[in-house]
């Protein structure tokens, strides 16, 4: 059967069926597109099809040839009708055969989308007044503000109608034929949780709003600081001392009014990240620390999201694209001994330009409209590394590492780097688990409003730190928890200047567990 | 004995004081290849920290080593 064909008579799904099965094939996905009985408000009763067919046939095999390339699907095909159609005919038909079911779902929404976007198709319709009209291709989808014409053009109604709404103007994205309306319409339909708001997060953020994005929510618990600037030029001078996430916000609703902007002024933990995750279609880590790293890999792989990883060093940056397939790896697979934060530097210890985050966090932006897109984001999973200083870019394949089974694992406390002053765990069992103390310093009226199953046995309150010697052996390996992890870091640093080595506090705190 | 390229990043350029150097060694392995670079250069990743790509693939560290090799030793990082 032909990639893109024209019909007469009704589609014969049966056929178009048999005619994409392979015994390589785990998935068949098929879409069709019916006869419905009003369009804007009006009752309707009938329709006919007329296509440029000599255009349009060749529009259209370039499209299911498009889609077999960037999905990597065995078969696609597309029928079109043309002529009279009644209410609840099929007008349109799609079936794409696959190895796996992922692909084949993004083929047949990516051959749809076009097909209704580029292929030059008119629809006239016959209205239960007696009217008819015609009301052609989606390209032009709103009469009379159009002319028919080169494939630029067709993208002005669109562009007009939403940015007479907010003041944006989508146009010269609109203009790739990858995105088009369709395109522009999945990118306001989009959800992009981005973890971070710090020279990754600056430029992810930005472009995200720009380009459309409908909803993006900011994880980030810190405050502008003043030599955070010459790398994140989101803020001001006068932003300092301000919650990032909250300052990013509203610069963010002044770029694109339509995107809905969720700030959630707090550290990404294991207990918080999938609540808010399970509500967004991906999301780019940008964060500073392996802890949250991890946090973020395995809420990714536990829910099945994308996610764009990125780092910095100096003037070098790693780039990772993680898609939940089972032939995927994900960030454990690359690290299976999860690194330690403080054993090799952040930026402010290693420093930084401010254009190498920029240049990475501007990588994660592309990789992550590509995705909402429904454009390949990779080909093969890689790990591409960034040297900015000798220019060099080298993309190193990776695969999914047989000893990985995606899931997180549990610090040990003979794996902690001593450097390190605050831990994060995913639950309070993990934190039992990794074979540190854990002390709860928090007063005895907090502990009597806990629950029984939240009870931590060691309990020395912080008053009574401060009133003398901690009650301490000075050689033990203590976890001091607290409500928030605000205490225990103070006790933690307190207690180390008076030569305990190994006490560390843990981050966020019981309410991480929530 | 058997020439090959390395290339170095992060902490790993910062301690060898370049990013890229030709060598002829005698390791077999890329394992065996770190540790005669790690004493050279001082390095204080241990191994077990670190990737490496052999020809722009990540391998195993007990992967046999050819003539011309393209090594890449990669350290995690984490600024953002």
């Amino acid at each position: 059967m032909r990639a893109f064909s024209f019909s007469s008579t009704p589609i014969d799904t049966a056929s178009g069926r048999a005619a994409l099965a392979d015994p390589a094939c785990g998935g068949y996905v098929t879409f069709e597109g019916w006869v419905r009985d009003h369009n804007e408000g009006r009752a309707v009763q009938r329709l006919e099809y007329e296509a440029f067919a000599a255009l349009a046939e060749a529009e259209g095999e370039r499209i299911v040839t498009e889609a077999i390339a960037r999905f990597g699907v065995q078969r696609a095909a597309c029928v079109h009708r043309v002529g009279d159609l009644g209410l609840g005919e099929m007008a349109v038909w799609v079936g794409v055969s696959s190895r796996h079911r992922a692909e084949a779902f993004a083929a047949c929404r990516y051959i749809i989308d076009e097909v209704k976007h580029r292929v030059p198709i008119w629809k006239k319709e016959h209205y239960a007044d007696g009217a008819t009209e015609w009301v052609n291709c989606e390209r032009c989808a709103h009469p009379g503000e159009h002319v028919h014409g080169a494939p630029a053009a067709a993208a002005a109604p669109d562009i007009a109608a939403v940015g007479a709404a907010t003041g944006a103007d989508f146009s010269r994205q609109i203009a790739l034929p990858e995105v088009g309306a369709a395109g522009q319409q999945r990118l306001a339909d989009g959800a992009v949780l981005v973890i971070g708001a710090g020279g990754l997060g600056v430029p992810v953020l930005q472009y995200l709003a720009a380009a459309g994005v409908g909803r993006i929510g900011i994880v980030d618990g810190d405050v502008v600081e003043a030599s955070n600037l010459h790398r994140q030029p989101l803020y001001g001078v006068s932003d300092v001392g301000k919650s990032k996430a909250a300052v990013a916000a509203a610069r963010l609703r002044e770029l694109n009014p339509a995107t809905t902007v969720a700030v959630h002024a707090e550290r990404a933990t294991a207990g918080n990240i999938g609540d808010w995750l399970g509500r967004y279609d991906l999301v780019v880590e940008c964060s500073d620390n392996f802890a949250t790293k991890f946090v973020v890999n395995d809420a990714a792989v536990s829910l099945g999201k994308p996610a764009v990883f990125a780092s910095v060093y100096q003037y070098e940056g790693q780039l990772q694209v993680y898609l939940p397939r089972e032939d995927w790896p994900c960030l454990r697979c690359l690290w299976p001994e999860a690194p330690r934060d403080g054993l090799v530097g952040n930026c402010a210890q290693a420093g930084v330009l401010g254009p190498v985050p920029a240049m990475l966090g501007a990588m994660q932006a592309m990789q992550a409209l590509k995705i909402l897109l429904g454009l390949p984001a990779e080909a093969v999973p890689a790990l591409h590394v960034f040297d900015l200083l000798g220019m060099h870019w080298r993309t190193i394949k990776s695969a999914r590492n047989p000893g990985c089974d995606h899931s997180p694992r549990e610090l040990q406390a003979s794996a902690i780097d001593p450097a390190t002053l605050e831990i994060l765990f995913p639950t309070l069992e993990a934190a039992h688990a990794s074979g540190l103390t854990l002390v709860d310093i928090r007063e005895a009226w907090e502990r009597a409003m806990d629950s029984p199953e939240r009870q931590i046995e060691w309990h020395l309150p912080l008053s009574a730190f401060m009133q003398g010697a901690p009650a301490l052996p000075p050689d033990g390996r203590y976890l001091l928890v607290c409500a928030h992890g605000v205490r225990s870091l103070a006790l933690a640093e307190h207690l180390r200047s008076l030569g305990y080595p190994q006490v560390y506090s843990l981050i966020g705190g019981l309410a991480a567990f929530e | 004995m058997k020439t090959i390229t390395l290339q170095y990043f992060a902490v790993l350029r910062e301690q060898a004081g370049c990013s890229e150097e030709r060598l002829t060694t005698a390791a077999a392995t890329p394992a065996e290849l770190y540790e005669e670079v790690r004493v050279r250069h001082g390095f204080t990743l241990p191994l077990a920290m670190l990737r490496v790509a052999v020809n722009d693939e990540f391998r195993e560290w007990s992967t046999p080593l050819v003539a011309n090799d393209r090594v890449v030793f990669i350290p995690p990082v984490a600024g953002g």
